[in-house]
């Protein structure tokens, strides 16, 4: 059973097409890589899923119901949740303040400080927990964000490039915390670029080129095929 | 044993991330102070008392623009017109249904609540059609010269609600002052020593309940939209009722400081909604330092002393000096002045501030 | 014939009303669209456009010329107070306007403190003319031409001109523009001139028409502000189309109900616009084109 699903979703933007016609499934328990080069829609495919554009047409289904029309905030309750590009954490905020505010919504006192304490030894960010989130280092940054991220406790978690900037070791500690809450049950969509990282987590991947599906399969298959290498020429690093 | 809890937790909040000053120092200097402004009126004579009380009727607007705009990050530019269509309200009210009884009470509850009406409709539009921050200052702004416009135009006997004439540019005014009902004889709160500690009473709640509002759950979302909309929203907050919420305390403040000021001098003009008289709460809150309560309450006060002295030389040199305030304060000073002088004294101020510059 | 003459009346108040609106927001668009700014001292610019050229048309100065000299020593003021103020500012938007707001307040009592409560105006020239029992006023006509040679003017700068296509450059990729080597300081200070000599010159043309108090910048701002809310951040996508759909609204209801009806129904239709198209015209028009 898909937990994500598209019909035939299109985004327009002026004269710009920018999501053509996607069919997509995200299977129950998955982990799933979108990968196309740069300007494919990998970014506006997360914004339509999100709620944060509205579709030109198609539909978006979630746990077998339509929340195309569904407000953002809307979606993120009913167990969606991400992870920003750029780090999207509150810069003037302290560490603990900043997981707290994730948090708030479904506990308080006592379980809600526990909870964040188990955050932030989760987190590896238990010394920086009074520090302002802005003057954390970029990588730490990310973390944080993945922890707010996973503080909603989503069913369906999506990452748009979890590791940019991340040391290669940062990189594979969080490969391996995707894979731990994989293994709790938590379906993961992820845009990334590292395709080290996408041979790590994913199960399927899908190539978005102009919008459109370009071609869908494991990590395998995707590398030896021989159009997928064309259109990125070059631009694959792996 | 639970309401106990309950209590504690709701009295802790009144100390928190949001709010400067905590422990036993911060609550010590806030006795002093408190003590000092309860013992004022016993050294000084009934006209100095008087005036203080005028200082501490713009407070209220100050305060909910620094909750709206420090704390929200939303510009509103036209706080004065909830404290016009307050204080138009309270004066049209008392007129028609007299000072007996506590009707004057009921008046300003009515009147305050007006405003925020006002503001939750406005507010809606704005803030459900998601406007840029930009926008937002200068809609609001454009309302609230609208509303002088539309209030200077009432000259005639046409324009009166039941018994009170609206009166144009010229004012309404003869409205009764706030009246206690009291067995030996009604108590009116002139500009006097009991108005004075009636006014601070009410500033001193005010004060408390924001700083346990702005360190609560809903206080904790509202900064996080300031400083991060997108992020706030996916974590499944619908930031646009926070916004509105905010927005409505907010200008109910400014309508609380209508309210005050118009029993206070028993007057009200359209000019109190007008270009200057929106840019001085804008002023004296980013001077004090906005993102702060305390700053901005202290902040407040002091510029208000400062122009009240520069008027013996006439409105027009106080407000360029304010002018000259603003754009001297935004330069070198962008997180207000207490701030920025008491980071040079204090390591936390100095975190403060450099996390408000990142 | 009662009715042609209802709707020359008609025609007029619109073209009239659109006059006023492209006039008064065409300087606060310019700038805006550069620079994401609302800049509230834009009223004291309309003033001192208006003040200058009335002094120098008393002087003896032809009316055209006090009107252009009008917009150039306003513009000239702009780009002095961008280089002074604005150039420091411009990492934090939001505070730049609160700046402007405080050049404002200086502007205006300022004016009053060294000029007093008002000065001498020159009266409006040409006269007027009849249609079918009303009377008409001729400089009312010129303003309109005035507005549409004003858009027909901005539209060559920014197509013609090499400061209109680097200044359309640095709108788009700022970090481009500059790597290329433009000088995105100058095209700033430009920019903020050009928007300050275009309020100038709505003071100007509007100076014969009105008593010139140091407040008159106030009569036009609320105009300015809701035309730009509208139309959003591009002149002639946004503000133009803007001031012809909120002129038409204007004089409407000025017809109606007069001339506060007709302000009071702009600000709300505005309001109730914002619900419906968070990002203006322009956005309308462009399709959200982020």
């Amino acid at each position: 059973m898909a937990i994500l699903q598209t019909r035939k979703l299109d985004k327009w933007f002026g004269g710009l097409h920018v999501t053509d016609n996607v069919d997509f499934a995200l299977e129950q328990g998955e982990v799933h890589c979108l990968i196309g080069p740069n300007g494919a829609g990998k970014s506006t495919f997360f914004k339509l899923v999100l709620g944060e554009h509205a579709p030109s047409g198609g539909e978006i289904l979630y746990d077998g119901e339509d929340i195309t029309r569904t407000k953002s905030y809307e979606r993120i309750r009913r167990g969606i949740s991400v992870k920003f590009q750029v780090p999207g954490i509150f810069q003037a905020l302290r560490v603990r303040q900043n997981l707290q505010i994730a948090l708030q919504h479904h506990l308080q006192g006592a379980s809600l400080d526990e909870e964040i304490d188990r955050l932030l030894e989760f987190l590896k960010l238990k010394d920086t927990e009074k520090q302002l989130a802005g003057s954390l280092s970029h990588g730490q940054k990310q973390w944080l964000e993945i922890g707010m991220a996973i503080a909603l406790k989503p069913r369906l978690l999506l990452l748009d490039e979890p590791t940019a900037g991340m040391t290669p070791d940062e990189t594979h500690a969080t490969g391996e915390m995707v894979q731990a809450l994989n293994a709790d049950g938590v379906s993961v969509l992820a845009v990334e670029h590292d395709m080290a990282f996408v041979r790590q987590i994913a199960q399927r991947v899908t190539v978005l080129h102009f919008g459109k599906v370009f071609a869908q399969g494991t990590i395998e298959e995707i590398v030896a095929d021989e159009r997928v290498a064309a259109i990125y020429l070059g631009e694959i690093h792996a | 044993m639970a309401s106990r809890n309950l209590l504690t937790s709701t009295l802790g909040l009144l100390e928190g991330p949001q709010t400067l000053g905590k422990g036993v120092g911060f609550w010590s200097g806030f006795l002093v102070v408190l003590a000092l402004a309860c013992a004022y009126p016993l050294f000084a004579d009934g006209y100095d008392v008087g005036n203080n009380v005028y200082f501490f009727n713009w407070a209220f607007m100050a305060l909910g623009l620094s909750l709206i705009w420090g704390y929200g990050g939303a510009l509103s530019f036209g706080q004065t017109a909830f404290f016009g269509v307050a204080g138009y309200a309270y004066g049209v009210l008392t007129i028609n249904i007299g000072d007996a009884y506590g009707l004057t009470f009921v008046s300003l509850i009515a009147a305050v609540g007006l405003s925020a009406l006002f503001a939750a409709v406005l507010g809606y539009f704005l803030f459900f059609g998601r406007i840029s921050g930009v926008f937002l200052g200068i809609v609001t702004l454009s309302v609230t010269l609208v509303l002088e416009r539309f209030m200077s135009q009432t000259a005639g006997p046409e324009w009166a609600i039941g018994s009170a004439r609206l009166n144009g540019f010229n004012g309404m005014g003869g409205m009764p002052s706030l009246t206690i009902p009291w067995p030996g004889g009604d108590i009116v709160l002139y500009p006097d020593v009991t108005l004075y500690y009636l006014t601070l009473a009410l500033l001193v709640i005010v004060y408390l309940a924001l700083r346990m509002l702005v360190n609560s759950r809903f206080g904790n979302v509202l900064v996080a939209i300031r400083e991060n909309p997108q992020r706030a929203e996916m974590l499944g907050y619908d930031i646009r009722r926070y916004q509105l919420g905010a927005f409505v305390v907010g200008s109910g403040l400014a309508g609380l400081s209508g309210v005050l000021y118009t029993a206070w001098g028993n007057y009200i003009t359209p000019s109190s909604m007008g270009m200057s008289a929106a840019a001085l709460p804008v002023v004296w809150v980013a001077v004090g330092g906005r993102s702060d309560l305390t700053t901005t309450l202290f902040g407040t006060l002091l510029v208000l002393a400062g122009f009240q002295y520069l008027t013996i030389y006439g409105s027009q040199y106080a407000l360029v000096v304010m002018g000259f305030l603003l754009v001297v304060t935004i330069l070198a000073a962008p997180s207000g002045i207490f701030i920025t002088v008491g980071s040079l004294f204090s390591k936390g101020l100095r975190r403060r501030l450099a996390r408000e510059r990142s | 014939m009662d009715f042609l003459s209802g709707l020359f009346s008609f025609l007029y108040q619109t073209g009239d009303a659109f006059a006023f609106l492209v006039l008064s927001a065409c300087g606060l668009a310019v700038i805006f669209g550069m620079m994401g700014v609302i800049n509230l001292a834009h009223g004291e610019f309309i003033l001192c456009g208006a003040y200058v050229s009335t002094t120098a048309a008393r002087m003896g100065l032809p009316l055209p010329l006090s009107i252009c000299l009008g917009a150039i020593v306003a513009g000239l003021v702009g780009m002095l107070l961008e280089r002074a103020i604005i150039r420091h500012l411009y990492s934090r938007p939001l505070d730049t306007i609160v700046v402007t707001w405080g050049i404002s307040m200086i502007a205006t009592q300022g004016t009053l403190i060294l000029l007093g409560s008002s000065i001498a105006g020159t009266g409006t020239p040409f006269g007027s003319f009849a249609v079918g029992g009303y009377g008409y006023s001729v400089y009312r006509l010129v303003l309109m031409l005035a507005a549409v040679a004003t858009l027909a003017g901005l539209w060559l700068i920014f197509t013609r001109t090499r400061f209109g296509i680097l200044a359309r450059a640095t709108i788009q990729v700022p970090h481009i523009a500059e790597a290329l080597g433009v000088n995105t300081s100058l095209i700033y200070s430009l920019t903020f001139g050009l928007g300050a000599a275009l309020a100038g010159l709505c003071g100007g043309l509007y100076a014969p028409t009105m008593t010139l108090v140091p407040t008159m910048g106030s009569a036009f701002v609320v105009e300015a502000f809701v035309t730009v809310v509208v139309g959003g951040a591009d002149i002639f996508l946004g503000t133009a189309p803007a001031a012809a759909i909120l002129a038409f609204v204007k004089a409407g209801l000025t017809s109606w109900q007069g001339q506060l009806a007709g302000q009071i129904g702009l600000l709300v239709a505005v309001i109730v616009v914002i619900r419906i198209l968070p990002r203006g015209l322009t956005g309308f028009i462009l399709r959200e084109r982020a």
